[in-house]
């Protein structure tokens, strides 16, 4: 295990691309290992792929592309707009907003910090917010995206921990939500002390407010109508996900008429171009993924933690401060796809439902896409935006602040969390 | 020749996307009426395989795989991509390890059973092989192009040019 373990992160350490370096370090397990064939290596890639929970992973990616391209996102911004841009700090909290409402159609944090970042960053320069506050409340907001259903790091995190994901999904509303209004009070505090007020809007009237959710009702009513069809295991995630794509495609053609042909065939190509890249990082993980449970790792982490430590609060808590150490350095795929394995077997055997701790290990390994030295979604929003690092990282800090302030008080209240899945699948 | 492998490829994956969505879509309406296709879900997770071979490899030539650029971000040029190719070659090497021991694999695996489809196992682990071979030659094609731009100055193997100086490029990257 030592070898793979060096081999992995010396690859990583000369950039080489992650899937490529997990691919070679768990491949080495098999040619060292004397009793191993080296075939069952190449077996266990193909087995990775053979899963149908995993094909929610192409489905609601294709969903997300397809929406975007159906009009969805502008409707859902003018929506946003109208809401709350009239709010101190407006432009911001429109970002906050929007990234909930496109949690509910589409699964990814970087995609949607990108959008904004291009639809929003530069209107929010412009009438004077200051670039890094603009940048951090745009990426940090877009973690809302990747905790409110549909989530492709939640499905991941179900098919490797093996816990089902239609109730991760449901757990995952809640704290979307309470991170949106956690957000959005430190979007206000800050922008009352700066200034940063949009002058000359008005409270939208109430009217005008359903308007823009009347145009809009194709969109919203979308992730109502998800979480319905996965109510009580009537459809599988992954089969949800297959009438999302027919969903999205229909809204596009039939109803908002927006989608062309041209428009179907970039939804296709950014969806194959996705759907390859994450999953041969998966495909490949499946060399290594076996030598973790062929070498017993999960049990030796797990006597060597519980050995000096009782208190369940402190065993998830170690583990959450580490998965934020090593989600600065690591990307959340990558996280979950190792630790996963790694630490379910731990969570269970001390009594947590996998369900809550879940949620927590998302949120923790995805807000590390959002924060220095390493996030995928920073460097997005910051070369999108122009802003610098250094700056963007000091105007992070309440941001990220908050998000850890919200996980840590989730972390002593699981029934926040759960009372959704039990209540729609029973305990 | 790559201009056309690379349509033909993203007419395949294309294919595959479509199929894969319907299979799954008419699946659970006939589950949901009491008369379960079984073989349409066997038969999607065995063309999902290939669409992610396939998908990766478009992924490559788009230098879309993800990778840490903390420290080779701030190696000279001409350095970072020697190391790009250094580690090329050793991904090359992998991807030749693989693709001999999966064929021989899939010649073993002929006889299996695939579910209840009647097909034969061999066409899933056919896919580890083939793409291989298909994200090599990707990966080669930019081998070749980054060497010609070697003095250019930006062109790398398999890393976009720095991101945070060309924001043009960051637009095609939308990670899920």
């Amino acid at each position: 295990m030592g070898l793979i373990v060096v081999i992995f992160f010396a690859l990583m350490f000369i950039g080489a691309p992650v899937a490529f370096a997990i691919g070679i370090s768990g491949f080495v397990f098999f040619t060292t290992d004397q009793t191993m064939p080296v075939s069952i290596a190449v077996q266990k890639i193909a087995t990775m792929s053979q899963s149908f929970p995993l094909l929610a992973v192409p489905f609601f990616v294709f969903a997300g592309h397809l929406m975007n391209e159906s009009g969805i996102t502008a409707r859902l911004f003018r929506f946003a707009n109208l809401a709350v841009g009239w709010m101190s700090g407006g432009l911001a909290q429109v970002a906050i907003l929007l990234s909930t409402l496109m949690g509910g159609v589409s699964g990814s944090a970087v995609a949607d910090a990108a959008m904004e970042a291009r639809i929003l960053g530069p209107t929010m320069v412009a009438k004077g917010y200051g670039k890094g506050f603009s940048a951090a409340a745009i990426a940090v907001g877009s973690l809302i995206t990747a905790t409110i259903p549909p989530s492709i790091g939640l499905i991941l995190y179900g098919y490797v921990g093996n816990v089902s994901i239609g109730r991760l999904f449901l757990a995952g509303i809640v704290p979307g939500i309470l991170m949106m209004v956690g957000l959005m009070i430190t979007t206000y505090l800050i922008a009352k002390k700066r200034g940063y007020v949009v002058a000359d809007t008005a409270r939208p009237t109430a009217r005008a407010l359903l308007g823009a959710a009347w145009d809009a009702k194709w969109a919203l009513f979308f992730p109502v109508a998800l979480v319905l069809a996965i109510r009580g295991g009537v459809f599988t995630p992954s089969e949800v996900g297959a009438f999302a794509v027919i969903y999205a495609a229909a809204v596009g053609v039939f109803f908002h008429r927006d989608m062309s042909w041209p428009k179907f065939l970039k939804a296709c190509g950014d969806t194959i171009s996705d759907v390859g890249m994450i999953m041969i990082i998966i495909l490949m993980s499946g060399m290594v993924g076996f030598a973790i449970i062929y070498l017993q790792v999960p049990q030796g982490i797990s006597s060597w933690m519980l050995a000096g430590v009782s208190d369940h609060n402190l065993i998830i808590l170690m583990i959450l401060v580490f998965l934020l150490i090593a989600g600065l350095f690591v990307e959340s795929t990558v996280l979950v796809l190792l630790l996963t394995p790694i630490f379910v077997p731990i969570i269970n055997s001390i009594g947590v439902d996998p369900v809550h701790f879940g949620i927590l290990m998302m949120s923790i390994v995805t807000l590390g896409g959002m924060t220095p030295p390493v996030g995928v979604a920073m460097y997005a929003v910051c070369s999108l935006m122009n802003v610098r690092v250094e700056e963007y990282t000091v105007e992070s800090i309440p941001f990220v602040a908050t998000i850890i302030a919200i996980i840590g008080a989730l972390l002593f209240l699981p029934d926040v969390v759960l009372w959704l899945p039990r209540l729609a699948f029973g305990s | 020749m790559l201009r056309r492998l690379a349509q033909f490829e993203f007419v395949v994956a294309m294919a595959l996307l479509v199929i894969i969505v319907v299979l799954v879509f008419v699946a659970a309406i006939m589950r949901f009426f009491d008369t379960p296709l079984i073989w349409s879900v066997d038969m999607a997770q065995l063309l999902f395989i290939w669409l992610c071979m396939i998908g990766a490899t478009r992924a490559m030539r788009q230098k879309g795989h993800l990778g840490i650029d903390l420290v080779v971000r701030h190696l000279p040029h001409r350095v970072r991509l020697g190391v790009e190719f250094a580690v090329s070659l050793l991904i090359l090497g992998f991807f030749a390890l693989l693709a001999i021991e999966g064929t021989k694999l899939t010649l073993l695996n002929q006889q299996r059973q695939f579910g209840d489809s009647g097909l034969s196992y061999g066409w899933v682990t056919a896919a580890v092989p083939v793409g291989c071979v298909l994200i090599g030659i990707a990966l080669v094609y930019n081998m070749v192009r980054a060497w010609q731009a070697r003095r250019d100055g930006k062109t790398l193997v398999y890393s976009r040019a720095d991101i945070v100086e060309d924001a043009p490029a960051a637009e095609q990257s939308p990670w899920a």
